[in-house]
């Protein structure tokens, strides 16, 4: 099984970068059969990269009201809305970058899982996590790491 | 009772704007706004580097225009370190710059823009989409959209050095020369991408102007501003993105202006509102007098119509025509008709794939030299290019050593805030009556911004945090009375 790990975010933008940070960690694991890219892209525009893999990870910040930051959050596709959602100006989310890949004939993961860490400043120049993101990227991978490698065990 | 109605797209991936309508006691608009997130601290980020650091990190700011940005940077080095690239260089640049617009553009209209007139303004939230806009116009179409996109990034990709942002610009030219068996490949894209444009503008027309009602919608009142226009022109006052003087047209289409890039201080003022943190830049020479049209109102528009209109048209034929039978149609220039931005986006497509053609022919862009090395001390630096939602300025200040002091960035989209928050308020007056607000109606409203293109702290990607779009009627003490949820 070929799996593509996702890390989303802006290394510019504090905790915003924490997907990249994460990714990052991942990589240097050298996991068998995976790859991982780290991008400033989304929705439809990660569409040429995600196909012919089996599973796709993405891990990307969030923010929720009232969220704790460093809470990690297991989201499925399902999570992110659906594919008729007009209010992605730049987005075209996800979800519609999926039905259209489908649509289109590509080979489109079987399995998509999706990460969010909360983050706590994502509008402020800065390059890499504030000192409470950064702190817990260490264990924020190995959670992400094992999750991955226990499911791979278990295929 | 007064209601407050928020229209907030927490759903982006990147960027996030909101829209805030508030109700009079009759159910009508009294006000609408426009509000985006504040991006912090990029001067205070930017001070102490290289200068040159600046062509890598400004890319950064933006995941959607990552290429206009390195373009600006660039041209503001060379303006910094005083240095001329050579032709050949400059030629790359515009090909890497053409190639990037034509690429934007054509998603822009299939994927974002697009789904409003080919689906339809009032249809189902869930299909307007580039789903819905395959239902309608084919899965082949879809196909050439993908293909042509992932051509023109492939250059990006080459000639950038990177896969999204670029790293070729230095100061006086660029890091890599054309290979013979890259340019071979350059003109077939070329040649794909004239042909698909001219694919675009025959499907614009079949969908959209062949359709009375669509057409009404875009003539009539409810999307119409009479302001000035700002774009970018070549010697002969045509349409250029990547060089040239600016070029300012008054609500009548006669020049206003025409100044050099160095000069925009001189011509271009920023307003404060208490309500937003975006600033509104206004014609110094008019003044601001509000978010109102008119010639005595210094609220001016960038970006495709504005382009055009700021212009004497287009240096390449078919866009030429092309351009002509849109003034025809819309009964000359210039045109003040904000869903026109549609129509003028496909047009400049159209340009930018026979720019990037003409360049990829041109034996010089072969030419090894592509870099002059700099040798004076650096100083201050402004670059402009023409960035699909509008003028780009970078300006730089340094201390003599090459060290930023000081940068500004007029970006894009914030050129047209003005003319978005006016567009938005007069949408919104126009279509919700007596408390009225139903789906399709809001789209209405929404098309009103998203004619623009705009791209506001689109820097940030976290994913949603609540549902997607959310409507709050809230009443006069703001408390949530009602909640809608869409999407």
């Amino acid at each position: 099984m070929k799996t593509l790990i996702v890390g989303i975010g802006n290394s510019i933008l504090t905790d915003d970068g924490v997907g990249l940070g994460i990714a990052g960690e991942i990589r240097k694991r050298c996991l068998p059969d995976v790859d991982v890219m780290e991008v400033s892209l989304s929705g439809i525009r990660l569409l040429d990269y995600i196909a012919g893999y089996d599973k796709l990870v993405i891990i990307d910040s969030i923010q929720t009201e009232g969220g704790i930051p460093g809470t990690l959050h297991e989201l499925g596709l399902g999570d992110l809305g659906s594919p008729g959602d007009p209010s992605c100006s730049h987005g075209a989310g996800l979800v519609t970058a999926i039905e259209l890949g489908k649509s289109l004939g590509y080979e489109i993961p079987e399995e998509i899982d999706v990460y969010a860490v909360e983050v706590k400043d994502n509008t402020t120049f800065h390059e890499g996590c504030g000192p409470e993101l950064e702190a817990m990227i260490p264990e924020l991978t190995e959670r992400i790491a094992g999750d991955i490698s226990e499911q791979r065990m278990t295929v | 009772m007064a209601k407050r109605i928020t229209i907030d797209p927490i759903t982006r991936l990147e960027g996030h704007g909101k829209i805030e309508i508030f109700l009079d006691d009759k159910g009508d608009v009294s006000k609408a706004y426009f509000q985006v997130p504040e991006l912090r601290g990029f001067e205070k980020f930017s001070e102490g580097r290289m200068a040159e650091e600046m062509a890598r990190i400004t890319p950064k700011i933006c995941g959607v225009c990552p290429t206009a940005h390195h373009m600006a940077s660039g041209k503001a080095l060379d303006d910094l370190f005083k240095v001329a690239p050579p032709p050949a260089a400059r030629k790359i640049r515009e090909l890497i710059n053409s190639a990037f617009m034509a690429e934007d553009h054509t998603l822009h209209f299939f994927f974002l823009g697009g789904p409003d007139f080919i689906v339809g303004p009032q249809a189902p939230a869930a299909d307007r989409n580039i789903l819905g806009v395959i239902r309608k116009v084919g899965l082949d179409a879809a196909k050439q959209v993908i293909d042509i996109r992932k051509k023109l990034r492939n250059v990006i990709t080459k000639q950038g050095g990177r896969v999204i942002h670029p790293v070729c610009n230095l100061p006086g030219g660029v890091s890599r020369g054309v290979t013979k068996e890259d340019r071979q490949e350059y003109i077939q894209t070329g040649k794909d991408a004239v042909e698909f444009a001219g694919f675009a503008l025959k499907a614009f027309e079949d969908v959209v102007l062949k359709n009375k009602e669509y057409v009404d919608v875009i003539v009539g009142d409810i999307y119409k501003h009479e302001t000035y226009y700002m774009g970018l022109v070549d010697e002969n006052n045509k349409v250029n993105f990547y060089d040239g003087d600016i070029r300012v047209v008054d609500p009548e289409g006669r020049e206003f202006v025409k100044f050099k890039a160095q000069d925009y201080l001189d011509h271009i003022e920023e307003h404060v509102e208490p309500w937003s943190y975006i600033k509104f830049p206004y014609l110094k020479a008019v003044g601001w007098k509000g978010f109102v049209d008119g010639k005595g109102s210094g609220v001016y528009r960038v970006a495709p119509l504005a382009r055009l209109n700021a212009s004497d048209g287009m240096a390449t034929p078919l866009a030429q025509a092309e351009c002509e039978k849109m003034y025809d149609v819309l009964g000359g220039k210039p045109v003040h008709n904000t869903l026109a931005y549609h129509w003028a986006r496909l047009i400049e497509l159209l340009y930018a794939a026979e720019r990037f053609l003409e360049l990829a022919q041109d034996e010089e862009i072969l030419d090894p030299n592509v870099r002059t090395i700099p040798t004076a001390v650096p100083d201050e630096g402004i670059g402009v290019v023409e960035a699909p939602r509008g003028t780009l300025y970078h300006h730089y200040k340094t201390n003599g050593k090459g060290i930023i002091t000081e940068v500004n960035l007029l970006v894009a989209t914030l050129n047209n805030s003005a003319a978005i928050c006016m567009s938005i308020e007069r949408a919104a007056k126009a279509l919700i009556k007596g408390g009225n607000v139903s789906d399709g109606l809001l789209n209405m409203v929404e098309m009103a911004f998203r004619a623009y293109d705009p791209c506001l702290a689109c820097a940030t990607h976290s994913l949603p945090g609540q549902m997607p779009l959310e409507v709050n009627i809230r009443d006069p003490e703001g408390d949530v009375v009602e909640t809608l949820r869409r999407g």
